[in-house]
């Protein structure tokens, strides 16, 4: 076996768009076996590298590298070397896909979204290369054992959970047995279940021989396993070595990285609200919810699948009062998310009523509860739809359609602007939403909450990618609104987080809300 | 039974309807392709569908046809300008029978068949893997246009949008939906199109298939057989019509 699974030296790297080079002088050595992390912060150029590692950005004609990939195998090496010409050699994805695979930061989009089944989308690859139907369904079986897959291959991949979407794209990427395997943000989303499971699997991964490489935003249990760290910064290596040393760097405590292990401080908080009126702002009253065999759709929408026809709301009840931060924990597919879309008038309960500001929401459009409700959703991009960021977050501020908020052009624009830059994004307001990082997506979709300034504030798994000064900033926002008076409800797998930010925390399990 | 069994058989059958106009042919074929969907249990669904064509066209047809037919000789009953004959109405019928017939077939075939399988065996019969990957999107395309609409919806509901019911309510709020979808749609087109590459979608080569596709001599012996009565059933029409041509144009 050769010592070197994939090496790359990145000189610099853009996209066609003529923008400045995105990564500039990054060199990377894969020994077959090796872990390696990534680190860097919103922006810094982790998904670009794995990208251009993957060779996704190259093979469609829109990157130009100038730089060398190196792929051992075998014992014969194949080098690519390229100038940023026209007359670069040509990088074919099929072919190097079979050596270094990729699991993108939204891991969904490496399904192919027309499988019927679990088994048929992770065939996918093996049936374009020929593989024999019976080594095709032994090497299905096993990769999808390998992820906890095992007793799902016959499930629709639509109607998996987010985490076991995720595991399946993994188990998609490393069923043709490749040399290399690149995660990014591998962790998002996870609950500590499925976060034990990945740490095994890239064990596994690593015990027959692949080099794999982890990219994120935060030094967590999978990337502080990791033998090898490289951080980024603005395209460029700020520090590299043993996670100690780089640890230990001036670059990394300067750097935008979250360190999972330092505790962020609990800020001090003015009480907000009004202590003699303890009506509460948002209540969830003995709510039952089953999500009906039609509704699939909805259900896989929010990840949340827990068996045919049980509740998954069952009589759940809680409330909170103006002023207060409340934290709802709980498995992948608990109902947190289903709990947030019912007090945003999203969904109706079967049962049980849902009081907003003391009046039940039952026969009231949702259009008219976010006239009190802000809602961020799970997946920012849901609800990115305008051309520009500011745009965006301008949508429905102005005019005087039934439910906008009636601001004059102007005020809108102000308040816009107040709420691009309370997230940090004033600089992009001109940008189309879909040129943010995924991150950045997450704290525009903030702002279009923040713009509003509901008395009521949903957040839905707020914390997902962002680095260091993201969550600076969605901290800051949640206690300005809690400040304000606002309730905040918020629902997340990052519990030491959410242990400081909230007053309170409720754990979901069988449809039933408890006191953490 | 293998997909292409059961493609052979509506073919065959949709070729007899459309070839030749007899009463016998399309209720028979009607019957048939009913039976089949029952057998398949899906009768109930073939039946809701099949209305949903069938019966405006019906009503349209017995309206233009039952009401005004100009060949119409035997007047049965006769309102103002309009007259309800019995040959407007034996038209009427047969139009009505043969779309009927040709509408349940085809619902019985596409709502029976396993997509995945007939791929598995359209692909093991060396047409191209794209094609397959294509029919397989392009049937799971609606649900997920549906899906993605309605989430955009609930976005804009959760900053103020109010939409009203009614189709009028519902058209001006699919105004502002449809641009979000075609970029949402686009960009994850290209997102998706790199991910195919990666997992090999162009690669030169023959494919293979996770799926088992069910057979037997039988069905391999029916299949050629109903290709051979197509065949004929095609010729019993297209010959006489051409000798026809030909002897008129010597005379």
């Amino acid at each position: 076996m050769s010592s070197l699974a994939l090496g790359a030296h990145v000189r610099s790297f853009a996209y066609d768009d003529g923008c400045e080079p995105l990564l500039r002088n990054v060199r990377l050595e894969l020994v077959p076996g090796s872990l390696t992390a990534v680190l860097g912060a919103s922006g810094s150029g982790k998904s670009t590298l794995a990208k251009v590692l993957a060779g996704w950005a190259i093979a469609g004609g829109h990157g130009r590298l100038d730089g060398t990939l190196q792929l051992g195998r075998s014992g014969t090496a194949e080098r690519l070397d390229f100038r940023g010409l026209p007359d670069d050699p040509r990088l074919r994805l099929g072919a190097w896909g079979q050596h270094v695979a990729y699991v993108p930061q939204r891991a969904a989009d490496l399904l192919t979204g027309a499988a019927a089944t679990v088994g048929e989308e992770l065939a996918f690859a093996l049936e374009q290369r020929g593989t024999p139907r019976a080594e095709m369904l032994v090497q299905v079986d096993s990769a999808a054992r390998a992820v906890g897959l095992g007793e799902f291959l016959l499930r629709d991949p639509r109607r998996l959970s987010g985490g076991e979407q995720r595991r399946l794209a993994i188990a998609c990427a490393l069923v043709g047995r490749p040399d290399v395997v690149l995660l990014d943000e591998p962790s998002a989303s996870l609950d500590a279940q499925g976060l034990v499971a990945l740490s095994q699997l890239v064990d596994t991964l690593r015990t027959a021989g692949a080099a794999v490489v982890v990219f994120s935003a935060a030094d967590d249990p999978i990337a502080r396993a990791a033998g090898h760290w490289l951080l980024l910064e603005g395209g460029a290596v700020a520090a590299e070595g043993p996670p100690d040393e780089v640890e230990g760097s001036a670059a990394f405590t300067a750097s935008g990285v979250l360190r999972e292990g330092a505790a962020t401080p609990r800020a001090p908080r003015l009480v907000g609200g009004d202590a003699d009126a303890p009506t509460p702002l948002a209540e969830l009253d003995r709510v039952t919810f089953v999500y009906p065999d039609a509704h699939h759709a909805e259900r896989r929408r929010h990840r949340e699948v827990s068996g045919p026809s049980m509740p998954v709301l069952d009589e759940a009840s809680f409330a909170v009062l103006p002023g207060e931060v409340v934290a709802l924990t709980g498995p992948n597919g608990a109902g947190k998310s289903t709990s947030l879309r019912h007090l945003a008038g999203l969904l109706r309960p079967q049962g049980g009523s849902v009081r907003i500001g003391g009046r039940d929401i039952l026969a009231e459009p949702a259009g008219r509860v976010a006239a009190t409700v802000g809602t961020l959703f799970q997946e920012p991009r849901d609800q990115l739809f305008e051309r520009t960021a500011l745009r965006e977050v301008a949508f429905g501020l102005a005019g005087h359609r039934r439910g906008f908020l009636g601001a004059s052009r102007d005020e809108a624009h102000t308040r816009a602007l107040e709420a691009l830059d309370a997230v940090g994004l004033v600089r992009h307001a001109d940008a189309h939403p879909y040129e943010l990082s995924m991150s950045e997506q997450r704290l525009l979709a903030l702002a279009t909450v923040l713009a509003r300034q509901p008395r009521v504030l949903l957040l839905d798994e707020p914390t997902v990618g962002l680095d260091r000064f993201g969550l600076a900033r969605l901290q800051a926002a949640v206690r300005r609104a809690a400040e304000g008076g606002a309730a905040v409800v918020l629902s997340t797998h990052a519990l030491a987080w959410a242990r400081r930010q909230a007053d309170r925390g409720l754990v979901l399990a069988k449809g039933r809300f408890e006191e953490a | 039974m293998n997909p292409l069994t059961g493609l052979a058989f509506a073919g065959s059958a949709v070729v007899a309807c459309l070839a030749w106009a007899s009463w016998v042919v399309w209720a028979g074929a009607l019957a048939a392709s009913l039976v089949a969907a029952a057998k398949a249990g899906i009768l109930r669904r073939v039946v809701a569908a099949a209305s949903v064509v069938v019966v405006p066209f019906a009503l349209w047809a017995l309206v233009i046809h039952g009401l005004f037919f100009p060949e119409g000789r035997t007047v049965l009953l006769e309102i103002g300008p309009a007259r309800v004959t019995s040959e407007g109405l034996a038209y009427a019928g047969a139009f009505v029978l043969r779309t009927a017939s040709l509408v349940v077939v085809m619902l019985a075939f596409s709502l029976w068949v396993s997509v995945p399988t007939l791929r598995a065996a359209l692909v093991r019969r060396g047409a191209p893997a794209q094609l397959g990957y294509v029919l397989a999107s392009a049937l799971g395309l609606a649900a997920t246009v549906a899906e993605r609409l309605q989430r955009i919806r609930e976005a804009q509901e959760a900053r103020g949008l109010i939409v009203r019911s009614g189709p009028a309510g519902r058209v001006l709020a699919a105004r502002l939906q449809v641009v979000p979808l075609v970029l949402q749609l686009v960009d994850e087109a290209g997102e998706r199109g790199a991910a195919l590459e990666a997992r090999g979608y162009s690669l030169p080569g023959r494919r293979t298939s996770y799926l088992d596709e069910p057979d037997s001599r039988t069905q391999r012996v029916v299949r050629w057989a109903l290709a051979v009565v197509c065949a004929g059933v095609v010729a019993s029409v297209v010959i006489p019509a051409v000798v026809g041509v030909l002897t008129g144009a010597r005379r």
